[in-house]
C-alpha cells in the first residue's frame, strides 16, 4: 500500500523531540536564513540542519530531494550570474555565457537558502509520524476539520491513482487509445476525467456518511487515542530556538 | 418498550418528485433480526438512512411521520446523538475508512475519539471488539492494504467499538469473494446472538433466512409483508417484486416438502427434513454447438513485480460455449482476462486469436475484437446520456454512425433499457448503470465478451437477465468469457468450467465434474454450489446442479 507520507520509523534522539519543537526548528531555520544575508551564517544553519538529519538517520532520504531541487538551483545560477545588474566582474563561462561574481554570490546564498528550507523541514517531515504532528497541532487549536483534510489526502490520493489506472483500462477495453503521441494522449484525456472525478465525488459523499456514522461532526469533547509523553527536553528547545531568532532579529536590526 | 418506532415515515429526495418511503409503519424489540428485502430501488437503502438520522439531517428533502430510536425523536436530535445509538455498515469496504488513520487500531479509534472517552476507555474498548471480532492481527497494519474482507471487518468493528443498541447493514457483502462474505457473515451472526439488535439488507437470502427472525418485504417504499421468513418467503407471488425465493424453498418446492399444519415451505436447510428417497434426472449437456472464434493460450506467464509470478505458466484453448472462470481472490482470474485483452502484456508466453498471436496490437487495436465489461461500470461512464455512453465503444473502434446507432439500440434492447436511452446514466440505479456498462460493450460486435463479476451487486431480475444475454451472444456465434463468484449462477448457467488457484489452472471441463472434485475445490478454495451441498449432505453420490433435475 502507498502513502504519501514521508516519515521514516527509527529510532533516534530527533524522532523523540516532540513535534512542535520540530515545527518551530524548521521556522526558525528557514526564517533566520532568510533574515541574515551573511553566506557563513546561512552556511552555519544548514550545517546544524544537516547534523540534525544524520543524527535522525534520515540524511539519505532528503539527499533526492536536494539533487531534485538543484534543476531550479542551476537556473538560477545561470539567470542570476547572468543577469545581475551590479555585474562587472567575471567569475568564469559556462560556454559562452559569462556567469558575473556579483550575482552568482546572490544565487549561492539563494541556493544556501533552499537547501537550507528543503533540509530544515524535512527534520520535521522525516522524523514526525503525521498524525502525531497533525493532532499535536489540533490540540493546540487547529480546526479537526482541516486537520482531517491534511491527513487524508496523504492516503486518498494513491487511492486516486490507482483508480485511474483501472478506469483507464476501461477505457483502453473499449478501443481508446491511450498510447501514443501528446495528441492521443490528450484526446484520451476527457473519457478518463469524467469517471475519476465522478468516482471520487461518490466516493467522497460514501466516505462523508461514514465519518457522520462516526460522529465526526459530534459537539462533544474530543480526546485523543496515542498520549504524548510530554518531551523532557520540550521546553528548553523552545526557548532556545526563540531565543536565538530573537537575536537574530535584533543583530539584523542593529547592525 | 420497542427500541425502534417507525409511524407512518414518508420521504422524498430532495431532486425527486417520487417518495423513496412511502408510509411505512413498524417496530423493531430490542435483540431483534431483521432482514430486509425486495428489488434494487424498493427504498431499503433509505429505510436504513431514515433509520440512523442520515435522513432527514444528512439528506435534506420532504420528510414527514416519526422514527423513534430508543426513545429518542430522530427529528428533533442532533445525529451524532443518534449515531451513538445506531451503527451503519454499507457496501463499499474502501469509502468506510476514515483515510486519516494509518492503522487498524488508531482506525477504529476513531469514532470513539470524537464521542470524547476517556484514554484507558479507549484503548479497552479497540482491544475487546478486535478481540471479538478476529482480527487482532491487523492491529498495526494501513487499513488500505487490508482485502475486501477484512477491510470491511474493520468497518464493522469500528462501528461496533462505539458500543451502539442497534447495527444496520446495507449488502456488507456484495462487494466482496465468498470468503469475505463468509467472515462477515460469521461476525453478524455472532453479535446477533450477543443480543446486539441487527438489521441487514442482503441479496443473498439463503444466509438472511438462516439468520433473521423476522423479514421485511419492500418494494416502491411500502411494506409489502413482514413477517417470519417462512411466511415470507413462501409466497407464491415474490417474482413480482423482484426476488426469488432462497433456494431451500425452490428446493421444498419441487420435492412438495410443506408444513402440515401452516403450508410454509421451509428457509433453512435444518428444516428441510426429507422423508423419502430422491431421484435424479441428470440434463446432459446442451447438444447444440454454436461455432465461435477460438483462442490459443500457450506457456503464459506474468508477474507484476519480478519474482512473484501472478500466471504461472499457463496452457488452455478457449472456444466454443460460454466459459466459467472461478477461483479465490489472488488466484489470477482478473489479470488472466486483462492479459487477454492485452491490457497487460506477458512476461512469456502467447496468445494467439484465431491463430494469430496478439503480441503485435495495442488493447485499442484489439477491442473490435474482444470486448471486456469491467466489474464497476463507473469506472467507464462519462456520457450525459445513455444512447451515447454506448455509442463510444462502437464509433471508437470504427463502425458508422449509422451501424453503432442500430447496435447500440438493439444492445439497450437487449439488456432492457431502451426506454431510458435518453437519461443520464448517473441517475439510473447502480444495477442499471452495470446494464448501462455491458450494452456498451456488446454494441461494439466483438467476437469475444469477457465478463468480469457480471452477477455482482445485481437482484434476482438483473441476473436473469445475464444469463439471458450470455445464451444469446452465444446463439449469435460468440464466444463468452465469465469470471464468477457465485456458485449457484455458474451452475445454473454454465458447462465448461475453469477453476484457477494461484497463477494456476487447476482444472478445465464440464462443471459437474468440476463440482465433483472436492479436492480440487478445497485447494483452490472454492465451495459447491448450495443445491449440489444439500444433496451431498442427504447423502447421494450425484452432483445436482439445477432444481429441474430433482424428482
Amino acid at each position: 500500500m502507498k502513502t504519501m507520507t514521508l516519515y521514516r520509523e527509527k529510532d533516534s534522539p530527533i524522532h523523540r523531540i516532540d513535534p512542535l519543537t520540530k515545527l518551530l526548528f524548521a521556522i526558525v531555520a528557514v526564517s533566520t536564513s532568510y533574515i541574515v544575508s551573511n553566506h557563513v551564517f546561512v552556511l552555519c544553519v544548514l550545517t546544524v540542519t544537516f547534523l540534525i538529519l544524520i543524527a535522525g538517520k534520515v540524511i539519505k532520504y532528503i539527499l533526492p530531494v536536494i539533487a531534485l531541487s538543484f534543476l531550479l538551483i542551476a537556473s538560477i545560477i545561470i539567470v542570476q550570474g547572468f543577469f545581475h545588474p551590479d555585474r562587472a566582474t567575471v567569475l568564469f563561462e559556462i560556454g559562452s555565457i559569462p556567469i558575473y561574481k556579483e550575482g552568482f554570490s546572490i544565487a549561492l546564498l539563494v541556493t544556501l537558502r533552499v537547501v537550507t528550507m528543503i533540509s530544515a523541514f524535512g527534520v520535521l517531515i522525516l522524523t514526525t509520524k503525521p498524525d502525531d504532528l497533525v493532532e499535536t497541532l489540533v490540540e493546540k487549536g487547529l480546526s479537526p476539520r482541516f486537520a482531517y483534510v491534511l491527513l487524508s489526502v496523504l492516503q486518498i490520493i494513491p487511492q486516486m491513482v490507482a483508480l485511474t489506472g483501472k478506469i483507464t483500462d476501461a477505457q483502453r477495453a473499449r478501443g481508446l487509445e491511450t498510447e501514443g503521441g501528446l495528441f492521443v494522449r490528450f484526446k484520451s484525456f476527457i473519457p478518463l476525467l469524467g469517471p475519476v472525478v465522478l468516482n471520487s465525488l461518490n466516493e467522497t459523499r460514501e466516505r462523508s456518511i461514514a465519518l457522520e456514522i462516526r460522529g465526526f461532526n459530534s459537539k462533544s469533547r474530543r480526546t485523543y487515542l496515542h498520549e504524548r509523553e510530554p518531551y523532557k527536553f520540550g521546553l528548553p528547545l523552545k526557548i532556545i530556538l526563540v531565543l536565538f531568532l530573537v537575536t537574530v532579529i535584533v543583530w539584523r536590526v542593529v547592525s | 418498550m420497542s427500541i425502534i418506532r417507525v409511524n407512518q415515515l414518508k420521504y422524498k429526495y430532495p431532486d425527486s418528485d417520487a417518495l423513496a418511503i412511502d408510509d411505512l409503519s413498524f417496530t423493531v424489540e430490542k435483540g431483534e433480526f431483521i432482514g430486509i428485502t425486495g428489488m434494487n430501488t424498493a427504498g431499503k437503502s433509505t429505510l436504513c438512512y431514515a433509520l440512523c438520522g442520515l435522513v432527514p439531517h444528512f439528506f435534506k428533502g420532504g420528510y414527514g411521520g416519526t422514527v423513534t430510536i430508543d426513545g429518542m425523536d430522530v427529528l428533533t436530535h442532533e445525529l451524532s446523538e443518534i449515531t451513538s445509538k445506531v451503527g451503519l455498515v454499507f457496501e463499499n469496504p474502501f469509502s468506510q475508512m476514515t483515510g486519516a488513520k494509518f492503522t487498524v487500531y488508531d482506525e477504529i479509534a476513531f469514532g470513539l475519539e470524537n464521542m470524547g472517552l476517556p484514554r484507558e476507555e479507549i484503548h479497552k474498548r479497540i482491544s475487546d471488539t478486535m478481540k471479538m471480532l478476529g482480527i487482532e492481527k491487523l492491529k498495526d497494519e494501513n487499513p488500505f492494504s487490508l482485502s475486501g474482507g477484512q477491510m470491511q471487518r474493520v468497518a464493522i468493528a469500528s462501528v461496533i467499538a462505539m458500543k451502539p443498541a442497534i447495527l444496520i447493514l446495507d449488502e456488507p457483502t456484495s462487494q466482496l469473494d465468498p470468503e469475505g462474505t463468509e467472515e462477515v457473515f460469521r461476525i453478524v451472526d455472532m453479535l446477533s446472538k450477543r443480543g446486539m439488535t441487527v438489521i441487514m439488507i442482503e441479496q443473498k437470502l439463503e444466509r438472511l433466512a438462516e439468520y433473521a427472525n423476522r423479514i421485511i418485504l419492500m418494494h416502491e417504499g411500502k411494506i409489502i409483508h413482514d413477517g417470519l421468513p417462512a411466511e415470507v418467503f413462501s409466497r407464491e407471488n415474490l417474482f413480482e417484486y423482484g426476488i426469488q425465493p432462497p433456494l431451500y424453498v425452490k428446493i421444498a418446492k419441487a420435492l412438495n416438502i410443506q408444513d402440515a399444519q401452516t403450508g410454509l415451505y421451509p428457509v433453512k436447510l435444518q428444516d428441510m427434513h426429507v422423508d423419502r428417497k430422491l431421484s435424479f434426472s441428470i440434463q446432459a449437456a446442451r447438444s447444440i454447438n454454436y461455432k465461435t472464434v477460438k483462442i490459443d493460450v500457450h506457456n503464459l506467464h506474468f508477474s507484476y513485480n519480478e519474482g512473484i509470478d501472478i500466471i504461472k505458466g499457463m496452457n488452455v484453448t478457449l472456444e466454443g460455449e460460454p466459459i466459467a472462470i472461478i477461483g479465490q481472490n489472488g488466484a489470477g482470474k482478473s489479470t488472466f482476462v486483462k492479459l487477454l485483452k492485452k491490457l497487460l502484456n506477458p512476461n512469456a508466453g502467447e496468445i494467439l486469436l484465431d491463430g494469430h498471436t496478439i503480441s503485435k496490437r495495442t488493447a485499442a487495436k484489439l477491442a473490435g475484437r474482444i470486448g471486456l465489461v469491467s466489474q464497476n461500470p463507473n469506472d467507464q461512464i462519462f456520457k450525459n446520456n445513455v444512447l451515447d455512453e454506448v455509442l463510444f465503444g462502437p464509433l471508437t473502434i470504427g463502425q458508422s454512425k449509422e451501424v453503432a446507432t442500430t447496435n447500440a439500440l438493439a444492445m439497450l434492447e437487449l439488456v432492457g433499457l431502451s426506454e431510458k436511452t435518453d437519461e443520464n446514466p448517473y441517475d439510473l440505479s447502480l444495477a442499471e448503470r452495470k446494464m448501462v456498462a455491458i450494452a456498451s460493450i456488446l454494441a461494439m460486435d466483438t467476437d469475444v465478451v469477457i465478463f468480469d463479476e457480471p452477477t455482482m451487486g445485481q437482484d434476482y431480475l438483473g441476473k436473469l437477465k445475464v444469463k439471458e444475454i450470455i445464451h444469446s451472444l452465444y446463439e449469435q456465434g460468440k464466444l463468452v468469457i465469465c469470471i464468477l463468484h457465485d456458485m449457484d449462477f455458474v451452475a445454473e448457467v454454465f458447462d465448461r468450467t475453469i477453476i484457477f488457484s494461484n497463477g494456476n489452472i487447476l482444472f478445465d471441463g464440464p462443471t459437474r465434474v468440476a463440482f465433483s472434485n472436492k479436492a480440487i475445490l478445497h485447494q483452490a478454495r472454492v465451495e459447491q454450489p448450495h443445491l449440489t451441498k444439500f444433496v451431498g449432505k442427504l447423502g447421494y453420490e450425484e452432483i445436482i446442479l439445477d432444481v429441474n433435475e430433482l424428482k
